[in-house]
């Protein structure tokens, strides 16, 4: 392997380490607002990683550049739709979990 | 292209990817569970972005450039899609 | 229509038709009042866009207190006060008053715009509310029609002043509008060919039919304001020295994130807040909502009037978020260096806790 491939292959993992993280958050955080955390900040850095190892590994070619577009794409919408979501929710009345629920559960 | 003229690193590109599938259907257990009506948009949007995420990388292990406008269309889809599902359990058809 | 008021709102902006429209209304509140001899009295306000936070935004103002200004003038003129405020005829008295009003709020949508005349008719309870038929309340963005559907809706009567165009729409688009055209389509085209990727005669000749589609159906509604050049290109250098800063606050949230997910005891307390951030305008006020959701343990969940609804993680992301470094960078990339200097929102007491209420009906 190059060390290109090197390169892509670590962004590549380390993707997949935080995608891994939001998919345990959105398994076992308490609620919908928490769960929103997870995928707005794990899942985004985590796409966003692998994302820019393919782009990498594609470099200046049209490609590279559509994985660029890609990826600017994913950072501004998956915030976005959590966002979306979580304000669904608000209007809806959900709460918030609190500390104070654990006992409730 | 035939498995065994693959290289390691296609391998791993590939492999990553089966793990994303696999966070894929790790997210199916919220879908399931809900509660809310929210808690399920946020696996399905979370399991698109995976998707989009499987179809980069296996063009980049097959080479096959054709599937980035499959990711594009597919990324732009699933937020559309979100957006589109929140809207709608609020204002069930308000104005946008 | 049979049931008419004297007691009017109007909301006024520059257009060809504002003149006409102050006297319309004026005319129109001493008509119903000679009837019935109610008391008359019309109010011009400016719903704004923006709050007043630093000097940036002074000439704006200058521009909004002038335009409420002429329509004083005009509607005494029309009344015929003479210099001493004294009425000169037996005519029936008609008290204007003029408002700027929307500075507490964001507004963005014909919705918005809605609710803020709304409250203010409700409050002065005026029950009449005459639209100038020029009347731009979003900027460019054609915005009149939603806006008068959404006030429609309130019991209030509601009408277009039936004044002459005085300009007729010339054929001949307006500058702003070729500005936004000609951005719109470069904005389209460019990204049509970058999606296509060669550059053979099919790709750019399809490329253009369908750039040019884009641009003739969106091109009025995608930009509010004019599309300006230097402005742009001044956001854009400051937006990528912003980038690596942001960067580096993603990779800390995340690092926390992550911490706190995988930890055996899931260690968080969260908590709703209400932050009142002094960013006004569309693009960035997004931007700074996108930011705090991608940065460490706070999300935005909804905008509220004037503040930014956030659900924060832990404590120490309540920390991070009054100390308000991506808020004075957000400024800095959308209104410069000076902006950036505007005290922490804990020193200007922005953020406040929002109380969960504890009726609230569960439908899971």
């Amino acid at each position: 392997m190059t060390p290109l491939e090197y390169a892509v292959v670590g962004l590549v993992l380390v993707g997949l380490f935080f995608s891994f993280v939001a998919v345990v958050g959105i398994i076992r955080l308490p609620d919908l607002y928490t769960r929103a955390h997870a995928t707005s900040k794990s899942d985004t850095l985590g796409t966003v990683l692998s994302l820019g190892g393919v782009a990498l590994l594609f470099g200046a070619e049209v490609s590279g550049v559509k994985t660029v577009l890609l990826l600017l794409f994913m950072l501004i919408t998956n915030p976005t739709a959590a966002h979306a979501i979580a304000r669904a929710a608000h209007d809806q009345g959900i709460e918030p979990w609190t500390k104070s629920d654990e006992e409730g559960e | 292209m035939a498995l065994e003229q693959m290289s390691t690193f296609e391998t791993l590109l590939l492999g990553a990817a089966g793990a994303f599938a696999a966070f894929a259907v790790a997210l199916l257990y919220r879908v399931v569970r809900g509660p809310t009506m929210e808690d399920r948009v946020i696996a399905i949007n979370a399991i698109g972005t995976s998707t989009v995420v499987i179809l980069v990388l296996v063009a980049a292990a097959l080479d096959l450039p054709g599937y980035l406008d499959i990711a594009l269309v597919y990324a732009l889809l699933n937020f559309l899609a979100s957006i589109a599902i929140s809207k709608f359990i609020v204002e069930r058809g308000g104005v946008l | 229509m049979s049931e008419s008021s004297a007691r009017i709102l109007v909301p006024v902006g520059e257009s060809s038709t504002f003149r006409n429209t102050v006297a319309y209304a004026v005319r129109e509140a001493r008509r119903v009042a000679s009837e019935t001899g109610e008391e008359a009295t019309v109010h011009f306000v400016y719903p704004v866009r923006w709050q007043l936070v630093d000097e940036r935004e002074q000439s704006v103002a200058e521009e909004v207190a002038e335009t409420l200004d002429k329509a004083r003038v005009w509607a005494t003129d029309d009344l015929d006060y003479d210099d001493d405020g004294e009425l000169a005829s037996e005519d029936v008295p008609v008290s204007i008053e003029t408002a700027v009003i929307g500075e507490d709020r964001y507004l963005f949508s014909p919705g918005d715009f809605a609710t803020v005349l709304l409250d203010y008719a409700a409050d002065r309870e005026l029950d009449r509310i005459i639209v100038d038929p020029e009347y731009r309340p979003g900027g460019s963005a054609p915005m009149l029609q939603p806006l008068e559907l959404e006030l429609a809706r309130s019991d209030l009567l509601v009408e277009e002043a039936p004044v002459e165009r005085v300009v007729e729409r010339s054929r001949l688009p307006s500058r702003a509008n070729v500005s936004k055209a000609v951005t719109m389509f470069a904005g389209s085209f460019t990204f049509y060919l970058l999606l296509a990727g060669v550059f053979d005669t099919f790709n750019l000749v399809t490329g253009a039919v369908s750039a040019g589609i884009v641009t003739a159906v969106f091109s009025r509604i995608t930009f509010v304001n004019t599309p300006d050049a230097s402005r742009f290109v001044v956001r854009t250098v400051r937006f990528l020295l912003y980038v690596p800063y942001l960067l580096w606050e993603i990779l800390k949230a995340n690092l926390s994130v992550a911490y706190i997910i995988l930890h055996p005891d899931l260690p968080i307390e969260p908590e709703m807040q209400r932050f009142r951030a002094a960013i006004w305008g569309d693009l960035s006020v997004t931007t700074l909502a996108n930011s705090i959701t991608l940065t460490p343990g706070t999300l935005t969940v909804d905008m509220e009037r004037d503040s930014l609804v956030i659900h924060s993680l832990t404590q120490s992301s309540r920390d991070g978020l009054e100390e308000g470094a991506l808020e004075r960078a957000v400024r800095f990339v959308f209104y410069g260096r000076s902006a950036a200097r505007l005290p922490s929102p804990a020193e200007r007491g922005a953020i406040s806790s929002l109380p969960t209420t504890d009726d609230t009906e569960e439908d899971a």
